[in-house]
This record gives structure tokens, sequence and C-alpha cells, in this order.
């Protein structure tokens, strides 16, 4: 299933939101995960984290989607506590953890208020599955359970989109789909949007920025200014590709 | 096709059994006062029927059932909801009730007598226990087993409080509610065949130790089929709320 592109309008920074990370740590126990990580992301940007399994990647995404506090240090939401700022934030994760005794459209509608049905309708159509609304989740496939994953994330017009791997257990011909949905998206909808993956030509494929976390710290920190939308054979993204790749693998040997 | 043709297998053994009871009957092999002729445990049934005693006796009993299955179920599924959710609800509460459970429910026939006498209250009280367990320990368990992850989502989704419990928590443990359930059907049963024993003036198994007394075999048959068909039917019952109720799980 082709995405097929739409005109795109970018509205960048209409929504989305600031996010400020002021010497951010976390420890498990004995074991420091982050040390110190300083980090602003701007409104509207798409930030990537890439890094090896246990670097701490995910834990930086989960302490800004308030999942877990960090253990000394601050994050700041247009400079107010995530308490005060009652940002909108959502979060995609590696599974689709659709709730599988809801249909589709129900899963979509999930947590809103009012006329949910023609929201989640509508978001439906945008991820090119409004023929699929009344199904049981269990009978779509693993691509198609994301993509529902996905309406029902931006469904509320959310100012910060967190990805959690979403994309690591798709095919590859399905996962260069997500890839082109997930960026006509962001860009008509303009959201803030933190990536981890581990794939670092999606990386560079989505990134308005890269960093590399590396035993707990920022170890680089990379912008992406390739046009978008874009394309998979840029020659400015492959270098960028391999450039990342090979400060990866620096430490390695 | 093939299977058309050889749907009969499962009644031969039920048919030959009634054919040989009938010849053991006919031939005076066995005292008519023991074994009864099916014929005659026809007739009694026709008899009971028309006289309007059976449908007084199962109303009782019926009602003894229903009244002891929501009393007991509700206090077991609403211990397993709260113990499921609430750690320290579990630490306080489940270990005396794995006491009281280990207890066999018909051991408080005695103690059950001194205090509600042979009331009503006593036999609704037996079933309500027997039927409380069964149901705690699944709902409990189906409330455990839900997916962490899918609480996550709900709460960062927007979901609290009842309606955490309704989208998500619920649902989750149906299926699990769904087995309790149905055990707990089997226990109901058993438990007021022996409760309908004790001393009673209305009920199935007030039919059946009155005809023991009076050697009316024909009668104590026609009992246990009731029990045996009554059992089959809240099973079908349940059967059909679950798959009612779990469109959405593969298995059914």
């Amino acid at each position: 299933m082709v995405v097929t592109a739409r005109p795109i309008t970018p509205v960048k920074s209409k929504s989305g939101v600031e996010i400020t990370l002021q010497q951010v740590v976390k420890k498990f126990g004995e074991k420091t995960v982050l040390k110190e990580i300083s980090l602003t992301i701007e409104r509207g940007e798409f930030l990537v984290i890439v890094g090896k399994s246990g670097s701490g990647k995910s834990t930086l995404l989960r302490l800004t989607a308030g999942l877990d506090q960090p253990s000394s240090g601050t994050i700041q939401f247009d400079g107010l506590s995530p308490k005060e700022a009652k940002t909108n934030v959502r979060m995609m994760y590696q599974d689709s953890r659709l709730l599988p005794w809801k249909k589709v459209i129900q899963n979509v509608g999930i947590g809103l208020a009012g006329d949910w049905e023609t929201k989640a309708a509508h978001t439906l159509e945008q991820v090119g599955l409004s023929d699929f609304k009344d199904q049981w989740p269990s009978n779509l496939s693993g691509g198609q359970q994301q993509r529902v994953a996905l309406a029902r994330a931006l469904v509320n017009n959310p100012d910060l989109l967190l990805f959690d791997e979403p994309l690591s257990a798709l095919d590859a011909l399905t996962r260069l789909d997500m890839q082109n949905l997930i960026e006509q998206l962001w860009l008509e909808k303009g959201f803030t949007a933190m990536l981890v993956t581990h794939d670092v030509q999606e990386a560079v494929k989505l990134g308005d920025r890269i960093i590399l976390i590396e035993d707990g710290v920022v170890a680089l920190d990379i912008r992406n200014d390739a046009k978008r939308p874009r394309g998979f054979d840029d020659e400015q993204l492959t270098k960028l590709e391999k450039q990342i790749l090979a400060r990866i693998m620096q430490n390695h040997e | 096709m093939k299977e058309k043709k050889w749907s009969f297998i499962p009644w031969l053994i039920p048919i030959a059994f009634v054919g040989a009871w009938q010849l053991v009957t006919q031939f005076q092999i066995v005292s008519t006062q023991l074994v009864p002729a099916p014929l005659t445990v026809l007739k009694s049934f026709y008899q009971l029927v028309i006289s309007g005693d059976l449908l007084y006796h199962l109303e009782g009993s019926l009602g003894r059932a229903f009244i002891g299955l929501l009393i007991g179920g509700g206090v077991g599924f609403i211990l397993g909801i709260t113990n499921g959710l609430s750690k320290f609800s579990f630490l306080f509460t489940d270990t005396s009730l794995q006491m009281v459970r280990n207890v066999p429910n018909l051991a408080l026939v005695p103690l059950v007598i001194i205090w509600f006498g042979i009331d009503e209250g006593a036999k609704i009280f037996l079933v309500a226990i027997g039927v409380m367990f069964p149901i705690y320990i699944n709902t409990l368990h189906g409330i455990r087993n839900i997916d962490p992850g899918y609480i996550e989502m709900g709460r960062m989704y927007g979901l609290k409080g009842f309606k955490l419990f309704k989208e998500i928590l619920l649902p989750g443990a149906l299926p699990s509610i769904f087995v309790g359930l149905r055990y707990s059907l089997g226990v109901m049963w058993m438990t007021l065949i022996v409760a309908e024993t004790i001393a009673t003036t209305r009920g199935v198994g007030y039919l059946a130790t009155t005809a023991q007394q009076f050697m009316q075999s024909d009668i104590i048959i026609i009992t246990i089929i009731l029990y045996a068909l009554f059992g089959k039917l809240a099973d079908l019952l349940a059967r059909f709320g679950e798959k009612k109720a779990l469109r959405w799980h593969k298995a059914y």
C-alpha cells in the first residue's frame, strides 16, 4: 500500500512545543543511565535520537513523556514544568498497543470527549485506513496496526509526539511507507517530534537534527537541513548516514 | 455428507442404555421398586408437570441458585477487582480469603444451620460462599494479567479512574472472569443439591429426599436428570454470554 503524496502546506510553529532539558540525570539503582543531558528542542523540530541498545535513548524519551522522573535536573515545556504546561503529549510504541477489544475506530477515539467519531474517522482517513474502521485490530497487518496507532496519536493534535522505535518491527517496505507518512503528517501538523531509532537511514530521512547518545551522554549533535519531503536516494542524506554510522562504529572497535 | 452419515454414533450408547433399562425392568430382572421402567419415569414426570409440583420446586431451587450466585459472585468480583488494583487491599485480605477458600463450603453446613436455622438464608449463604471464590480468583488473575503496556498507553492518552477501568481493566480481565463464572456455576449446583437435602419444604432437593422416604425411585431419577439439564443449561447461557462479550478474542 503506497501513500499518495498530497499537497503539503507547512504550518510550522503554529502548534508544537519547545522542550528544554537541563542537566538531566537518570539512575536506576547504582547504574547511571543518563549523565547530565542538556538539550533544547525547538518548537516544531523533528529530533531523532540514535544509539545502541542500552545507551539510554529510550530512557530519555520516557523522561520527556513523564513516564519516569529524572533523578536530578529539570525538563521544561515552553519554559514551564510539565505539570503547569499541560502540554498535549502522545506516544507511539514499538508494539501498537491497540486495545484488542475495541474496533479500529474506537481505538483511534480513545480518551476523546464529545464528537470523537468524526475526529477519529477523519484521522483514519489521513493514514489511509478508512475502510478498516469497523475491523478488530487483530485482523490488521503489523503495518496497518501501526498506522492506526499513528492515527490514535494524532487525533488530538498533540504538541509533542514521541516515537519509541515504532517502525522497528515492520518489514522494510512497510517501514519506508510509514516513514513517508510520518514525514508528511508532521509537515502538515507541525508538532514537535522526538523519534528513537537504531536505524540510521531512518534517522537521516526524518530528522531535522540527529543526536547520538553514547554511555549516557550526547556524543554527537548534527543538523540535517535536506529539503523535504525527502527521498531515499538523496546524496546529501546518504553522506550524512555514512558519517553518523562511522561515528557510531568508531567506538565499537 | 460423510459427517451426516455418522451423526447418530454419539447417541448409540444412550439409546442402548435406555433400551437395556426397559428390558431389565420388563422382565423383572431387578425389582421395579428399585429401578422403575423408563416409561414409569416419564409418566411420573408428566404427573409432576401437570400437578404444578415441578414448577413450584424448580422455582424454589432456581431462586436460591440465582440469589446465591448474585450475592457470592458480586462479592467475589468486587474483592477480585479491589485486590487486583490495590496492593494494600491484597496484602490485607488475600491470605484470609485463601484460608477460608480451602475450607470445603459444605463443611460449614452444621454451623450454618445453627446460625441461620433451616431457612432460605442458610441455603443462599452456602451457595454464595461456594461461588464467591472461583469468581474472586479468576477476576484477580484477570486484572493482574493485563499487559501493563495497555495501562501505560491509557494513562498517556488521558484515561483515568473509572474510565481507565471501563475501557481497559474490565474488558482485559473479562475472559478470565468468564472462566470463573462457568466454574462457579458448577459449584452452585453442587452446593444447592446438598443444601436442599438438609431440611426444606421446597426445591428439587426436597423432592428427592421425600421421594427417598417413600421409595419413589422414579422421582429420584427425575430430580437427577433435572440437575443435569439445568447444569448444562446454565453452562450454555454462560457460554453464550461469553461469545457475545468476547467477539474480539481470537479463541471465540
